[in-house]
C-alpha cells in the first residue's frame, strides 16, 4: 500500500516538475512581459529537437546539451522580443490591446515555427533512448532519465528563484512585474528587462524542450499540448505569480498521477475539471492575490 | 515612423495580392491527354503528419516513380503510355479539410485517380465522397469492419485489421503457452475495435484475460497500467496503439525494466526507422501488427531493396506490401480496361485476380481484400518475421521474449 | 458629414446587399461545383466569427468556447441524424449550443478579464475527453455516422444562418440593446449603477451567439459523415474565429465578415498552391497584419477613405 501510494507520488512529481518548469517560463513571459505566448510550445519543442539533433548527430550528452539549448533558445526569444514585441508595445494604446495583439503575434509565431522545423527535420516521430533503465526507491521502480529529469528542472527553479531574489537584475524584474512605468522611473532599463523576461521565459522553455526529450519522443506538433499544460498551470499557480507556477506545476502532476491510477481515461478530464471548478471557486489560483 | 508604417502596409498589401493572383493562376490545360493524375489529400503537417510519414505515405510515392521508369501506364484508349503524376494536399491534419480538398481534387482539379488518407476514421470519411462521384478509392492505411456496412461498390479495403489479426494473435500465444494476458487499447476507433475483438479471441484460446483498459490518446505517463498488469502476472501484454502511445509504452517499459513473455502492441513494431532505430537491440522479440518481410512473396524483396535505395530506410512491414500489391493490381486492372473509365476499371478490380509481389491478389464480394501476406509479425535477429499459424509463417515465434537489454 | 452622403448611403447600400443576396442564393446555379464547397466553408468561419463578435465584440469578454457551442450542433447531428430529418436537426443543433451557453454563461458571471477566457477555453477540452470517455465506457459506440446530404442543401442552410446570424448582429448593434451591451463592456459597474440588468444581458446574448454556431455545427457534419469527439470538438475553431475577427477590425459589423472570408480564401489558396510552406506564409502575413495593420482591414480601409475624404474637410 505504501508502495504504491509512494509510486503515484514520485510518478506526479515526475511529470510536475516539468510542467513547473514549463510553466514558470511562460509566467515570465506573461506575468512580467505581459506577452501571452501561445507559442511557448514551439520553443519547447525547437529545444527538444535541437537536443535530439546533438545527440544522434554529435553524440552529446542532453544534460550537456542543456548549456547549449537553453542559451541558443535565450537568445531566439530575447531577440524576438526586441524586434517584435517592443514594437507592438509602443504602438498598442492599452495594455489590453497588446496582449490581444502580442497574443495574435504569438499565433503567428506559432505557425512560421512549426513550419520551419517541419522543414529541418521532417514530420515524422523522432526518438532516442538515453539512461532508460529502473531505479528502486523504497520499492517502486522508476526510470533513471525521469528521476534526473525531475531533479535538474528542480535544480533550475531553485537556481532561479535565488536568481529572482538575491541579484540586482531578479529586483529589476520583480519589479517590472508589480509596476512597470515606476520601475522605469526608479531607474530599471524595462525595454531591456522585458525582453529579458521574455528571453529568460524562452529559456525555460527550451530547457524544458530537452528535459522531456529525455523520456518522450517527439515530433514537430508537439508543442501546443505543452502550452496548453503551461496555461493551465500558470492560472492553477495564480497568474503572475512565479512560485504559484512551481506549485501548480507540481500539483497538477501529482492530480495527474492520482486521476490515472484510477482510471487512465479520465486523466485528462480531471486536469479540465479541477481547472475550471478552480476558476470558479477561487480564479487568482494558489498563491495569487485574492 | 509613418514612412516605415506605410512601408510595411504596402508590403502587406502586395503580399496578399500576391497570393490571390497565384491563387487564381491555376487555370488547369488540359486539351490533349499526356498523363494520368492521382490526387490525394493527406496530412503533411499536424499531429497526423508523423504517423503518415512512417507509413503509407512513401509507398505510393515509389510507385509513382516505379511505374515513371517505365515510361507510364499503357491505356489502349489512348495508344500509349501515359506517366503518372501525383498531385497532393495538405489536410493539415484536419478531416474536414480533407473531405474539402478531396472534392477539390475531384471537382475542380479533375484528377483521373484518387488515393486515400490516412487512418481508419479519415477512410471512413473519405470513401462516400469517392463513391458520390463514382471515384474508385482504394483503401490504405486504416480499416475496419463498419466499413462494410457503408455499401460502397467504389472503395476497396486492402490492409488487415482486427477481424483476421485477433484471431492469428490468439492462436500464437495458444501455441507458445501463454495462459494469461493483459489488453489495454487506445480510446478510439482503432482501439476499441480492436480491444473488443481481441479479448474474446484471446478467451476463445482458454487465455485468460486479466486486465482490460483504455487509454486517452494525449496520455503522457502509461506506467500506472504497466505496473498494473505485471503485478497480476500475466504472461502477454497486448496494445491497441498508434505511435504516440506505442513509444511511451516500449520506452517505459524499458526504463522501469518490465518485462513480459509477450509484449504485442499493433502499431508502431513495424516501422523499422521508427522502432527499431529508437530501440535497437530492445526490439527483439517485440510481436507487431502486421506483417510482411522480403521473404512474403515474389515480389517483396524487391519492394524493400527499391524504397531502401530511395528512402534510405526499410519500409513499413505491415502495410508496405499491401499497398505496393494493391497499386501493382490497380494497374493491371486499368492495363486490361484499356480505358480510364472509372466504372469499367472498378468492375475488374472487383472480379479479377492479377499476379503481384506478394503473390496472386484479389479482393472479395465485400471488396476485401483477403490474401494477407501475414497477420502478426515479430522482430528476430532485426527481421520482421510473420509468426501466423499456417503456411505464411516465415519463421516460427520467439518465445519468451528475452529481457530488456539492461544498458542502452 | 453632408446630409448628402448619408441619404445616398440608405439607397445604395440596401440596393447593394440586395444584389448580393441575389447573386449568393443564385450561385448553385451557375458557379462551378468546388466554388460552392468554397463558400459553404467561408460560410461556415463567417458564421462563427460574426457569432462571437455579436457577443464578445461589445462586451469585451474574449470568448474561447465557441468550439464547444458548435460541437454541441456536430453532436446534435451526429446523436439525432439518422432518426430526425434535417429542417429539425439544424434549430435543434442551435438549441443545444444556446443550452449550453446559457449554463456557461450563468456559472461564469462573476469571471472576467483572462479568467473567462481561460475558463471558455477549458470548456472545449473538457466536453471532448468527457464525452470521449462516455462514448467508450458508457455508449461503448465507437463514433458515429451522419448520413450525407446533397451540397446545394449545405450551402442553402449555410446561406440562410449567415443571412439570420448577420441581420440579427446589425438589428442588436442598431437597438438599445446593442447600445446596452456596449456600456458593459466599456465599465460593467457603471451598466449596472444605470440599471442595466447586466447578468440577464451577458448571457442572453452569450447564448444567442451559441444557437448560431450551434446551428451551422449541425449542418457541417453532414460533410464529414464521420463524426467522433475529436472530429466534433476542435479547439482550432474557438481560436481561428478570434483572429479573423480581429484581423478584419471588431469595431464594423462588416469587420468579421472580410476577416473570416479573406482568412478561408487565403488559408484554401496557400494549401493548394504551397502544401509545404503554407504555415511558414500564413505566419509571416499574421505578423505583418498584426505588426502594421492594429485595426484590422476593416481600420485600414476606413483610414483610406479618411485619407481621401477627411484631408479635403480639414483635419481627420
Amino acid at each position: 500500500m505504501f508502495v504504491t501510494i509512494l509510486d503515484i507520488i514520485i510518478s506526479g512529481l515526475l511529470l510536475g516538475g516539468i510542467y513547473a518548469l514549463i510553466a514558470v517560463g511562460l509566467s515570465l513571459q506573461y506575468g512580467v512581459a505581459r506577452v501571452l505566448n501561445i507559442a511557448h510550445g514551439e520553443f519547447i519543442m525547437l529545444g527538444a529537437f535541437l537536443t535530439y539533433t546533438l545527440f544522434t548527430g554529435f553524440k552529446i550528452n542532453p544534460l550537456i546539451s542543456l548549456v547549449i539549448t537553453g542559451p541558443a533558445i535565450f537568445v531566439v526569444g530575447f531577440f524576438l522580443y526586441r524586434t517584435l514585441f517592443a514594437r507592438l508595445r509602443a504602438v498598442a494604446p492599452t495594455v489590453d490591446a497588446f496582449e490581444g495583439n502580442s497574443m495574435l503575434a504569438c499565433f503567428g509565431l506559432l505557425f512560421i515555427i512549426q513550419n520551419v522545423a517541419i522543414l529541418i527535420w521532417g514530420a515524422g516521430i523522432k526518438g532516442y533512448s538515453f539512461w532508460a533503465e529502473p531505479v528502486s526507491l523504497a520499492g517502486a521502480k522508476f526510470a533513471a532519465n525521469r528521476l534526473i529529469t525531475l531533479f535538474v528542472a528542480l535544480g533550475i527553479c531553485v537556481a532561479f528563484y535565488f536568481f529572482l531574489s538575491h541579484t540586482r537584475l531578479g529586483k529589476a524584474i520583480r519589479a517590472s512585474a508589480q509596476d512597470p512605468s515606476t520601475a522605469g522611473l526608479m531607474g530599471v532599463n524595462i525595454n531591456h528587462v522585458l525582453a529579458l523576461c521574455f528571453g529568460l521565459g524562452s529559456l525555460m522553455a527550451g530547457l524544458g524542450g530537452t528535459l522531456i526529450s529525455i523520456s518522450y519522443q517527439i515530433q514537430p506538433t508537439m508543442g501546443l499540448e505543452y502550452t496548453v499544460i503551461a496555461l493551465i498551470v500558470i492560472v492553477l499557480g495564480g497568474l503572475g505569480s512565479i512560485p504559484g507556477s512551481f506549485i501548480g506545476g507540481l500539483v497538477l502532476g501529482l492530480v495527474g498521477s492520482i486521476v490515472t491510477y484510477i482510471d487512465p481515461g479520465l486523466s485528462l478530464v480531471a486536469y479540465y475539471v479541477i481547472f475550471m471548478l478552480l476558476l470558479l471557486a477561487k480564479p487568482t489560483g494558489i498563491l495569487g492575490k485574492s | 515612423m509613418k514612412a516605415r508604417n506605410n512601408l510595411g502596409r504596402m508590403l502587406l498589401a502586395l503580399t496578399i495580392t500576391a497570393v490571390f493572383l497565384a491563387g487564381g493562376a491555376g487555370l488547369v490545360s488540359a486539351a490533349d491527354k499526356d498523363k494520368i493524375v492521382i490526387g490525394q489529400a493527406i496530412s503533411l503537417s499536424g499531429p497526423l503528419a508523423g504517423g503518415v510519414a512512417i507509413s503509407g505515405g512513401k509507398i505510393y510515392e515509389l510507385w509513382v516513380e516505379e511505374v515513371n521508369k517505365e515510361g507510364g501506364i499503357y491505356v489502349k484508349e489512348y495508344g500509349k503510355k501515359l506517366p503518372v503524376e501525383l498531385k497532393r494536399y495538405d489536410d493539415k491534419s484536419d478531416i474536414g479539410t480533407m473531405c474539402n480538398l478531396l472534392e477539390k481534387l475531384i471537382v475542380e482539379d479533375k484528377v483521373d485517380f484518387i488515393f486515400p488518407p490516412w487512418g481508419t476514421a479519415w477512410l471512413f470519411a473519405a470513401a462516400p465522397i469517392a463513391n458520390k462521384y463514382k471515384y474508385i478509392l482504394i483503401g490504405g492505411p486504416g480499416g475496419a469492419l463498419k466499413l462494410k456496412d457503408l455499401s460502397l461498390p467504389y472503395f476497396f479495403q486492402v490492409l488487415n485489421f482486427s477481424e483476421t489479426q485477433a484471431p492469428a494473435l490468439a492462436k500464437i500465444f495458444k501455441e507458445v503457452g501463454v495462459k494469461s494476458a493483459a489488453v489495454i487499447y487506445r480510446a478510439d476507433l482503432h482501439g476499441i475495435e480492436y480491444g473488443n475483438s481481441m479479448v474474446p479471441h484471446l478467451e476463445k484460446e482458454g487465455i485468460k484475460v486479466k486486465l482490460n483498459k483504455s487509454y486517452p490518446p494525449g496520455i503522457k505517463d502509461l506506467s500506472p497500467l504497466l505496473k498494473e498488469a505485471k503485478s497480476l502476472g500475466v504472461d502477454a501484454f497486448v496494445a491497441a496503439c498508434y505511435p504516440d502511445g506505442g513509444m511511451l509504452m516500449t520506452s517505459q517499459s524499458i526504463e522501469l525494466g518490465i518485462n513480459f513473455n509477450a509484449f504485442f502492441m499493433t502499431v508502431l513494431p513495424f516501422s523499422p526507422p521508427l522502432f527499431l532505430g529508437t530501440f535497437g537491440q530492445a526490439a527483439e522479440g517485440v510481436m507487431g501488427g502486421g506483417a510482411w518481410n522480403a521473404k512474403s512473396g515474389p515480389g517483396a524483396k524487391d519492394l524493400v531493396d527499391k524504397f531502401v535505395a530511395k528512402f534510405g530506410e526499410e519500409p513499413d512491414y505491415w502495410g508496405g506490401l499491401y499497398y505496393w500489391a494493391s497499386l501493382q493490381h490497380f494497374k493491371q486492372a486499368i492495363e486490361k480496361a484499356g480505358t480510364l473509365d472509372q466504372k469499367k476499371i472498378r468492375d475488374i478490380m472487383a472480379t479479377e485476380k492479377f499476379d503481384t509481389a506478394l503473390g496472386p491478389y484479389w479482393y472479395d464480394k465485400d471488396r476485401y481484400f483477403v490474401n494477407h501476406p501475414g497477420e502478426i509479425g515479430q522482430w528476430q535477429k532485426r527481421v520482421f518475421e510473420v509468426i501466423d499459424p499456417g503456411e505464411k509463417r516465415t519463421a516460427p515465434p520467439e518465445y519468451p521474449k528475452p529481457e530488456w537489454p539492461k544498458k542502452q | 458629414m453632408s446630409r448628402q452622403i448619408s441619404n445616398t448611403h440608405k439607397i445604395v447600400v440596401p440596393i447593394i446587399l440586395i444584389l448580393v443576396l441575389a447573386l449568393l442564393a443564385a450561385a448553385p446555379l451557375f458557379a462551378p461545383r468546388y466554388t460552392i464547397i468554397l463558400m459553404i466553408s467561408i460560410f461556415m468561419y463567417v458564421i462563427i466569427t460574426v457569432s462571437w463578435t455579436m457577443f464578445s465584440g461589445p462586451t469585451g469578454y474574449v470568448s474561447l468556447a465557441s468550439a464547444a457551442f458548435f460541437g454541441a450542433g456536430v453532436y446534435t447531428s451526429a446523436l439525432f441524424g439518422l432518426k430526425l430529418p434535417l429542417p429539425v436537426i439544424v434549430p435543434l443543433g442551435g438549441l443545444a449550443g444556446f443550452v449550453l451557453a446559457l449554463l456557461v454563461g450563468a456559472l461564469t458571471l462573476r469571471l472576467k478579464g483572462a479568467y473567462f477566457v481561460m475558463f471558455t477555453f477549458g470548456l472545449v477540452e473538457l466536453l471532448l475527453n468527457f464525452l470521449l470517455w462516455w462514448e467508450i465506457n458508457i455508449t461503448g459506440t465507437t463514433g458515429r455516422v451522419v448520413p450525407p446530404v446533397s451540397n446545394s442543401a449545405v450551402y442553402y442552410t449555410m446561406l440562410g444562418i449567415f443571412v439570420a446570424v448577420v441581420g440579427s448582429s446589425y438589428l442588436i448593434n442598431r437597438s438599445r440593446y446593442g447600445l446596452a451591451m456596449r456600456c458593459i463592456g466599456e465599465y460593467e459597474e457603471a451598466a449596472a449603477h444605470t440599471g442595466i440588468n447586466v447578468a440577464l444581458y451577458k448571457i442572453i446574448t452569450f447564448a444567442l451567439s451559441a444557437f448560431f454556431m450551434g446551428a451551422a455545427g449541425a449542418i457541417m457534419a453532414t460533410r464529414w459523415t464521420y463524426i467522433d469527439p475529436h472530429i466534433a470538438f476542435n479547439p482550432l475553431i474557438s481560436f481561428l474565429p478570434v483572429l479573423m475577427a480581429i484581423f478584419g477590425g471588431i469595431g464594423h459589423l462588416v469587420g468579421p465578415i472580410i476577416g473570416a472570408t479573406i482568412f478561408t480564401y487565403l488559408e484554401e489558396v496557400l494549401i493548394t498552391k504551397f502544401p509545404y510552406y503554407y504555415m511558414l506564409i500564413f505566419g509571416i502575413i499574421m505578423l505583418l497584419a498584426i505588426t502594421y495593420l492594429p485595426e484590422g482591414v476593416v481600420g485600414l480601409f476606413q483610414n483610406l477613405y479618411k485619407r481621401l475624404t477627411g484631408e479635403k474637410n480639414g483635419a481627420a
